[in-house]
């Protein structure tokens, strides 16, 4: 259903520590948007892409996949920010209209290619991370820094529900579409609405028939499950730590210069 | 071809590539790594006092009624598939709902904002809208903002006793115009216009996305009150137990 989270338990990184999978990512993250190096973003955009595909073994077709996603928001606001509209014309193009010019200027145009540079790279960390850690193993290390109980409880059980409810959604689309439902815009609508209401009483139902069954197995307001535990391995910390000193280096680099 | 019209040709094409890929039409989402960092920073500092009163407003009602972890946890994942689901477009690209406005209707505001990060936490990490650098500024625009300005705005129409089905369009709509507002501006913030500044490059922002996000907010201010219309004939018991009817 949700592809991400499918391919998240086929990944071969899958069984490696979530902790350091999630700092890596994090710190990677925080280095990438910080440092606004055009060469740091490459080099995160390159490790991450090889790190996901050639060690996860998630396919590469799908990997371009992904990325393209927040495609259309990237380019739709980058246009936005390297496009001007001025009285004087700029050093890199300038096309006039009227007394006007589109127009921008060397400088903008960098700006806009180091900052899709950067967005890419910091979309490869997030990518890293949800493609090869199950959602279940990030609320562990959550847990692990101290988040609040009931926050985590709450993310466990939507993250719960997100399936149970994704799958009466598409088997009532389903059904919708069987009999015409969808065959022009004012039945789409009407569909579509009657499916989310149909949805949230359904949704109800279930909750309240969960909430019975964990009542009745004892349930006081906190949810235990157990955690299986991989122990991070010496050389993969070793290496990350490389990794990240090198990446704050350049960041303190580009303050410095 | 003359040299003019394979200028016209190659401009044209340009012109339909950007405007035809459009795969995913979501609300606005700002991507991972697309602000500053101060800007990252200064955005979630200004949601975390409207985190800490969602918050402790959860826990009061969790300590008076344990059920209700439940409900609430249904409540976000419905808002959650409610916004991944396709809805129906008149322009033909895939778009989704906020959801934001019907979640502030539906249920207490406070507890909106909890459910809004959460479930924008899923969607960074589950579907790749919006990221965990941004999340701050897209849970101000889309878990505080809008859901605060559709459910003030829902209270009103109804002390002024305007027709419940158009407060409810209202309400929606303006929810999910105000997040577009919101999020332009927040682009604008970090990165303004070098001629004219913030508020020739919020024109430009509110410009670009406005083909996409207008017609969005109409459709999501008409499904919000077809869903409203449904539930109200057939789940009486089940919106008393999350408040919106109140018990008499």
């Amino acid at each position: 259903m949700i592809a991400i989270d499918k391919l998240c338990y086929y990944s071969k990184l899958r069984y490696v520590n979530a902790c350091e999978k999630f700092l890596y990512a994090l710190f990677t993250l925080f280095f990438c948007v910080f440092s606004k190096s055009m060469a740091a973003a490459v080099l995160v955009l390159a490790v991450n892409g090889i790190l996901t595909v050639v060690k996860g073994g998630i396919p590469l077709s799908r990997y371009r996949h992904f990325m393209a996603v927040p495609l259309a928001f990237l380019l739709l606001s980058t246009f936005t920010i390297i496009i001007n509209i001025s009285r004087v014309p700029l050093d890199a193009y300038a096309i006039p209209i009227g007394s006007y010019y589109i127009t921008s200027s060397r400088a903008s145009l960098l700006f806009g290619l180091r900052l899709i540079l950067t967005a890419l790279a910091s979309v490869s960390c997030l990518y890293f991370l949800s493609l090869n850690t199950p959602m279940t193993d990030i609320l562990a290390v959550l847990k692990k820094f101290r988040c609040p109980e009931l926050l985590i409880e709450l993310m466990m059980l939507i993250y719960r529900f997100i399936f149970v409810l994704m799958n009466l959604a598409a088997v009532m689309s389903t059904a919708q579409n069987c009999r015409l439902g969808n065959k022009d815009f004012r039945t789409s609508c009407k569909s579509f609405g009657s499916m989310a209401s149909t949805l949230f009483i359904r949704s109800m139902k279930k909750s309240n028939a969960l909430y019975d069954a964990m009542e009745s197995r004892c349930y006081d307001g906190k949810i235990h499950v157990l955690i299986e535990n991989y122990p991070p391995r010496k050389k993969e910390v070793f290496l990350i730590i490389l990794y990240e000193t090198l990446l704050c280096l350049i960041t303190i680099g580009r303050y410095i210069l | 071809m003359t040299k003019r019209k394979k200028q016209t040709l190659v401009l044209t094409s340009i012109f339909a590539l950007i405007f035809g890929m459009v795969p995913n039409v979501n609300a606005m989402h700002i991507m991972e790594g697309y602000l500053p960092g101060s800007f990252c920073i200064a955005w979630g500092v200004i949601c975390v006092p409207f985190l800490a009163a969602g918050f402790f407003s959860i826990r009061k009602t969790l300590n008076e009624n344990r059920k209700a972890l439940i409900i609430l946890a249904m409540c976000g994942a419905f808002i959650f598939v409610i916004s991944s689901l396709k809805i129906p477009s008149v322009t033909g690209s895939c778009s989704h709902m906020t959801g934001t406005g019907m979640g502030a209707i539906l249920f207490d505001p406070a507890a909106v904002s909890i459910l809004g990060i959460i479930v924008l936490i899923f969607q960074a990490i589950l579907l790749a809208h919006g990221g965990l650098t941004s999340l701050g500024a897209n849970t101000f625009s889309m878990a505080i903002a809008g859901p605060l300005v559709s459910f003030g705005l829902f209270k009103l129409c109804q002390k002024s006793h305007i027709n419940k089905r158009v407060s409810v369009f209202i309400a929606a709509a303006a929810g999910d115009l105000l997040t577009y507002c919101v999020t332009s501006f927040q682009l604008a913030m970090a990165y303004p216009s070098e001629q004219g500044g913030v508020f020739a490059s919020m024109i430009k922002f509110l410009g670009v996305f406005a083909p996409t996000q207008l017609p969005l907010a109409v459709i999501e201010g008409i499904l919000t009150v077809i869903i409203i219309i449904g539930l109200e004939s057939f789940a009486k018991p089940e919106l008393k137990a999350i408040g919106y009817i109140k018990e008499t």
